[in-house]
């Protein structure tokens, strides 16, 4: 990986006060951040939160109303055909030649590159996709798809990845081996930007993360910063006992914040010996016993719930 | 240069892969050559007669000539049994049998010599064509020998009204039909990657816009010189068809034709937002070029309303100008108003769809 050291100092991407509206939608509204070289950057949140649309400002596919976008010190903007070799790109939904073969489809994509081509064979390897090299992608199931899109991604081994939703359809095994893909690249230097559904993937990925919703960015920092800054309690969770009023809950000892989530009761708190031992008093007052009673540091789930009001997953 | 070729390659292999597409750029226009040369060419049988010769002299010989000179008669020579045989299964429409001393009772005039001809009267058309035949045939034969020379002798003129015309009128109007086709179907598979975002991926990458459609022309430009050879092949080796003009001249027209359609297909492409929608609108632009554009009957033939459409129509000079290079028929009109409209067509469509067409 060849970055200048005197580059280094410049982010990868510079956003800055960046608008797009589609007619009366403002589907980004005012978006800044920054990443470094050599990191790997999440935006998380809910579908028709803008993500979408920024990554595709970044990528030079789509020209914003305002704002200044610099990726690799290239105004993508103004100038989208000095990025472009030098970006890689996996969007949301894999877009692929149906009736071309997976290794017709790679070798097509390299041609399109001059320059830091890696193998089809190293890239077919790479995304385990060696018992479907001569398949069709009309073939191919919705992972596999999503494997071969990120190989795509690849072919120029780019300094900058952006992988729109990436292991969307895939099960938990071929997610694992595509974090590891992702990982490898921060190894090798690469900066990745990954838009991403899967909280707990942000949470093993990403040096940084921003949370988007309706065109905004809410909150931007690394996942700890995130949660510690919004969460300095820990949360006591179970199964919600009928009958214990949420009045009760808020006053026990060093219940700061009390959620109710698909059937769970959550009570943020910094005492949780002192809150345990009223929550199990309350519940034998009822003549119950508290079910998946249990302790966990606040995640990015919480702040995410905190911060929009709604789980991601929905 | 070289993603623009490997892009066509890629588009070459979507293309042949996908049976429907290429059952309908290629085998339908044959299907067209061949169903319209069989109704209006007639069957071959019918214009083929068997002929025994038993006798097998120079006076048997020449009679065998007379029949043979006749316009649209084919002679078969075999053997009787063979012949009863081939007429049977309706290879031949009737039987002619020389007898064995027919020249010397011919040369004595010793009586009339005695012709055996078989016919079918179930095929009442070549059964009555058939006795005409031998007749006419005949009373020449008998008015050499006896030396009387002809009262009266019918000059005739041919002049072709259907058969052989109408097919060499209709080989270069359904090539150019298929150019059509191919140019403006250029709409459904470019809606269909814009809308499988294969388009937006394709724009990530340094492929620029001009390969991406420069692409998409040079693969159907070459569809359009595989149906050229297609059609012309056929309607040739089956119908005799001959292509009278320079080919410099019809490849001229085949590429400022197909880039004309081309472009309109981008046209329907600008409008048209799914796969779906695209192959509908297509559609709806095909039909009334196919049918008023003197593709099937010649545009003299219409209503006056609709000869001032026909005349607006692109392909009313696409065919005009393939038929008068190709069989030198009458022309609608000189041939540089062809190239001429046609570039309208073409500029204009290009116009439309570099103002309209979205690539997301």
């Amino acid at each position: 990986m060849s970055i200048p050291t005197a580059a280094a100092a410049e982010p990868v991407i510079r956003v800055a006060g960046l608008h797009k509206a589609y007619g009366e939608t403002r589907a980004v509204d005012g978006v800044s951040f920054e990443v470094q070289a050599g990191t790997i950057f999440g935006l998380l949140g809910p579908n028709g939160a803008g993500k979408t649309t920024t990554v595709e400002v970044l990528e030079g596919l789509r020209e914003p109303d305002r704002g200044e976008v610099r990726v690799l010190g290239v105004d993508a903007v103004r100038d989208p055909d000095r990025l472009k070799p030098r970006i890689g790109v996996s969007l949301q939904t894999a877009a692929l030649y149906p009736k071309l073969t997976v290794v017709e489809v790679l070798d097509l994509f390299r041609g399109f590159y001059h320059l830091g081509r890696r193998s089809t064979d190293e890239l077919i390897s790479l995304m385990d996709l060696g018992e479907k090299r001569t398949t069709r992608t009309q073939n191919l199931s919705g992972g596999q798809r999503q494997r071969l899109s990120v190989a795509l991604a690849l072919v120029n081994d780019p300094e900058l990845v952006f992988l729109d939703e990436p292991t969307t359809g895939m099960d938990p095994a071929a997610r694992r081996a595509l974090w590891d893909v992702v990982l490898g690249l921060r190894s090798a230097g690469r900066t990745v930007l990954l838009t991403t559904h899967y909280l707990e993937e942000a949470e093993v990925l990403c040096d940084r993360v921003a949370i988007m919703d309706h065109g905004h960015i809410l909150e931007e920092g690394t996942v700890e910063e995130l949660v510690s800054r919004r969460f300095k309690e820990r949360a006591v969770r179970f199964d919600t006992i009928d009958g214990l009023p949420e009045e009760r809950l808020a006053r026990m000892p060093g219940v700061a914040t009390v959620k109710h989530e698909d059937g769970d009761t959550l009570l943020y708190t910094r005492d949780v010996a002192g809150t345990i031992g009223a929550v199990l008093d309350a519940a034998e007052g009822l003549g119950v016993e508290p079910a998946n009673l249990g302790v966990r540091r606040a995640t990015l789930e919480d702040v995410f719930l905190d911060l929009t009001g709604r789980a991601l997953r929905d | 240069m070289r993603p623009l070729l490997l892009l066509t390659v890629a588009n070459i292999k979507s293309f042949t892969r996908d049976r429907a597409a290429l059952f309908w750029t290629l085998a339908f226009p044959l299907i067209f050559v061949l169903l319209f040369g069989s109704i209006f060419t007639g069957g071959s049988s019918e214009r083929s007669i068997g002929f025994a010769d038993l006798d097998g002299t120079p006076a048997s010989g020449q009679l065998k000539g007379a029949f043979a000179a006749l316009w649209n008669l084919k002679i078969v020579d075999g053997t009787e049994d063979e012949l009863l045989a081939s007429m049977k299964k309706g290879d031949v429409v009737a039987v002619i049998i020389v007898p064995k001393g027919y020249s010397q009772t011919v040369a004595a005039k010793a009586g009339p010599a005695n012709l055996t001809v078989y016919t079918d009267p179930s095929q009442s058309g070549a059964d009555a064509t058939t006795r005409q035949l031998v007749g006419f045939v005949l009373s020449a034969v008998n008015q050499a020998v006896a030396g009387v020379p002809p009262a009266v002798e019918p000059s005739f003129k041919p002049i072709q009204t259907n058969d052989l015309t109408f097919i060499s009128y209709l080989v270069p109007s359904i090539l150019g039909m298929s150019l059509m086709q191919v140019g403006i179907f250029a709409s459904v598979p470019l809606v269909a990657d814009r809308q499988k975002l294969i388009l937006k991926r394709l724009q990530a990458t340094p492929l620029r816009r001009w390969q991406l459609v420069g692409s998409n022309v040079l693969m159907r430009l070459l569809i359009a010189i595989v149906q050229t050879a297609i059609i012309v092949g056929v309607g040739s080796a089956l119908y005799h068809v001959q292509v009278a003009g320079s080919w410099l001249l019809i490849g001229g027209l085949i590429l400022l034709g197909s880039l004309a359609f081309i472009a309109l297909g981008y046209v329907i492409a600008s409008f048209a937002k799914t796969e779906d929608a695209a192959n509908g609108m297509t559609s709806v632009v095909q039909f009334p070029l196919m049918f008023l554009s003197g593709t099937f009957f010649p545009i003299d033939a219409m209503p006056d309303a609709l000869k001032t459409v026909a005349r607006a129509l692109p392909l009313t000079y696409l065919g005009d100008g393939l038929r008068q290079v190709m069989v030198d028929g009458t022309p609608f009109s000189p041939l540089w108003v062809c190239f001429a409209v046609l570039a309208v067509w073409l500029v204009a469509c290009f116009g439309i769809a570099a103002r309209f067409f979205k690539w997301q």
